[in-house]
């Protein structure tokens, strides 16, 4: 059997709750059965509506022993944005945790889905044996939204082969001693959170504490909760430690060994905090992408100076520096950076992904003879260690989240009474960026922002609403009739932003 | 400075930092913030910053219980004792 259940034990930081290895192996074995009877088989996606809970990877063990593939859902996505990524992926199975929305439960209907519920697994009879493994190496495992959520989805596609590609090489390359109490405050639905965060400690046997995603009471009880769970390692993004720096008393007891923080840019200030805060020098910002199973690089050592952008050496995978990005070549007819000199991100890694779902063409796109073309800046100096200096892709970083602006403008652009959008990055003191929005409406009345207001809540989720929007007379354009986001965003600074939500009163 | 003086300070810096679909002049004062929607659980930190600021507060050595500052009447009151 290719799935081994040597894995810690679970815990969850806020509730109190517990599963130790015998009630796993309980809830795992429950769980096949279960699902099992109801027809879940090899190949079979399935929707998990749900995160940062003891049930998610009892459910894991069980869909990929049963050879299925697990799609982890963002809670906060509208039942628009789920229809579609039904649409794209085809799940022939969905589970809930507790009540779900009965417009979800409908469209997933819709898509030929069943609805499951994983308490209900975990409380049904086990009966042995238990089925035989669909799982092959091969197949897929792991399928996770990156983009598209309101048009042409981006579904990242992870083999067994690959995640296990990636758990192999970060213990080769970081060992485990430090994950033996891991805690978890990101979310499970993407890669960070989930593939790095918690299940390559968890599957190789360390203990996992759950914390809800971005809970604020966690946050501000960081120092307590550390104590408490004896927590040996935590990864998070820049927002939530600087929530945590204002809020939480550091932990007194030393257990803290290592801490990541990821997913965004962290700055050497920030960095030098964590450190005084954590109490531990061995404080890495970790460079990780969806496409490579996340965590691809970073220092790890504690002996290093922080450095604006510096990130650190390769866990396991090669980093080469580009003067292009281009993937209709083989890469080594291209011409490299020298030491030093800034150019464009490739890696080769065994955990590279297998693709994007069912877009070969965006697949092509960036991966070329094995290597991947990450979208990133960066140089890699005389020593070999790689820095960050920017990003190419078209993408807002907001404290971690990444929103796409064509996910936004092509719900925007269906609105009947908008002419022209245009989405750009704005500066934001918490999150580092935040989304801004221009838009050409074809009459500008409070009704028209009314229903472009309304229109938007319905299709987006609350993340991908802009934090500033700005009603132009014409959207900038290059003479070749292209957008300049940053031409946008320029036009954009001197205006007052406009209301779009109820209390909207005449554009300007 | 009257509590009326400090809800209309603290008013004025919500405005910048609410979330602009939601409202606040509809807002009640005992409303959560965060659990109304009003502003996202990070950025509480912004409020963080907003006291030090304007009123000396350090939080350095006492840590922050979010509860002290989940509404706007909660925020009021903590004013109302650390300028006591």
């Amino acid at each position: 059997m290719l799935l081994e259940l040597r894995v810690g034990n679970l815990s969850e930081a806020l509730s109190g709750r517990q599963w130790d290895q015998p009630a796993i192996a309980q809830q795992f074995l429950c769980r096949v059965g279960y699902y099992h009877q109801h027809g879940m088989g090899p190949g079979d996606r399935v929707f998990v509506h749900f995160g940062n809970t003891l049930e998610l990877f009892a459910d894991l063990l069980a869909i990929w022993h049963l050879g299925g593939c697990a799609v982890p859902i963002d809670t906060r996505l509208t039942p628009f944005e789920i229809e579609i990524l039904a649409k794209a992926a085809a799940p022939r199975f969905a589970l809930q945790l507790g009540a779900m929305d009965s417009s979800v439960h409908n469209l997933l209907d819709g898509v030929g889905a069943t609805v499951l519920d994983s308490r209900a697994a975990g409380e049904s009879v086990a009966a042995p044996p238990l089925p035989p493994s669909g799982l092959i190496l091969d197949g897929d495992a792991l399928i996770l939204f990156t983009s598209g959520s309101t048009g042409s989805p981006k579904g990242v596609v992870h083999t067994h082969r690959s995640l296990r590609a990636q758990w192999m090489t970060l213990r080769h390359s970081l060992g485990l001693d430090a994950y033996r109490r891991t805690l978890c405050l990101l979310p499970t639905h993407f890669g960070h959170g989930l593939i790095c965060n918690c299940l390559f400690p968890w599957l190789s046997g360390q203990d996992l504490v759950l914390a809800p995603a971005g809970s604020v009471t966690a946050i501000s009880n960081l120092g307590r909760l550390i104590d408490e769970h004896r927590i040996t390692f935590m990864s998070s993004v820049p927002p939530i430690w600087r929530l945590a720096l204002k809020t939480a008393l550091p932990a007194r007891n030393g257990t803290l060994q290592r801490v990541f923080c990821g997913s965004a840019p962290l700055s050497a200030h920030l960095w030098r905090q964590i450190r005084a805060w954590s109490g531990t020098p061995d404080v890495c910002n970790a460079y990780g992408i969806t496409e490579t199973a996340s965590w691809l690089a970073g220092t790890t050592v504690g002996t290093i100076e922080p450095e604006d952008g510096l990130i650190g050496v390769p866990w396991g995978g090669v980093i080469t520096i580009m003067k292009d990005a281009t993937t209709d070549r083989p890469l080594a007819d291209g011409e490299q950076c020298r030491s030093g000199e800034a150019g464009f991100v490739w890696v080769n890694t065994p955990a590279l992904m297998r693709g994007y779902l069912g877009r070969d063409d965006l697949t092509a796109r960036v991966v070329c003879q094995g290597w991947f073309a990450t979208g990133d800046i960066g140089l890699v100096d005389d020593r070999g260690w790689l820095y960050l200096r920017g990003r190419e892709r078209d993408e807002i970083n907001r404290g971690g989240t990444k929103i796409y602006p064509a996910d936004v403008e092509s719900v925007v652009e269906r609105f009947d009474g908008v002419e022209d959008v245009c989405c750009f990055a704005l500066d934001d003191p918490l999150y580092g960026q935040a989304l801004g929005m221009a838009v050409v409406l074809v009459r500008r009345d409070d009704d028209t922002l009314r229903a472009l207001h309304a229109w938007m809540r319905q299709h987006l989720a609350t993340f991908q609403l802009p934090s500033r929007s700005y009603v132009l007379d014409t959207i900038p354009r290059t003479s070749r009739g292209k957008l300049n986001r940053d031409t946008v965003a320029a036009a954009c600074a001197a205006l007052v932003p406009q209301e779009l939500g109820p209390r909207s009163s005449g554009a300007a | 400075m009257s509590r009326s003086a400090h809800k209309q300070r603290l008013v004025e810096f919500l405005e910048t930092i609410r979330r602009p679909e939601v409202p606040l002049d509809t807002f009640d004062e005992r409303d959560g913030l965060v659990s109304s929607g009003l502003i996202d659980s990070l950025a509480l930190l912004q409020i963080i910053d907003f006291l030090e600021a304007e009123y000396g507060m350090d939080f350095s050595t006492t840590g922050v219980d979010p509860d002290q500052i989940s509404s706007i009447a909660e925020i009021l009151d903590l004013i109302e004792r650390q300028t006591a």
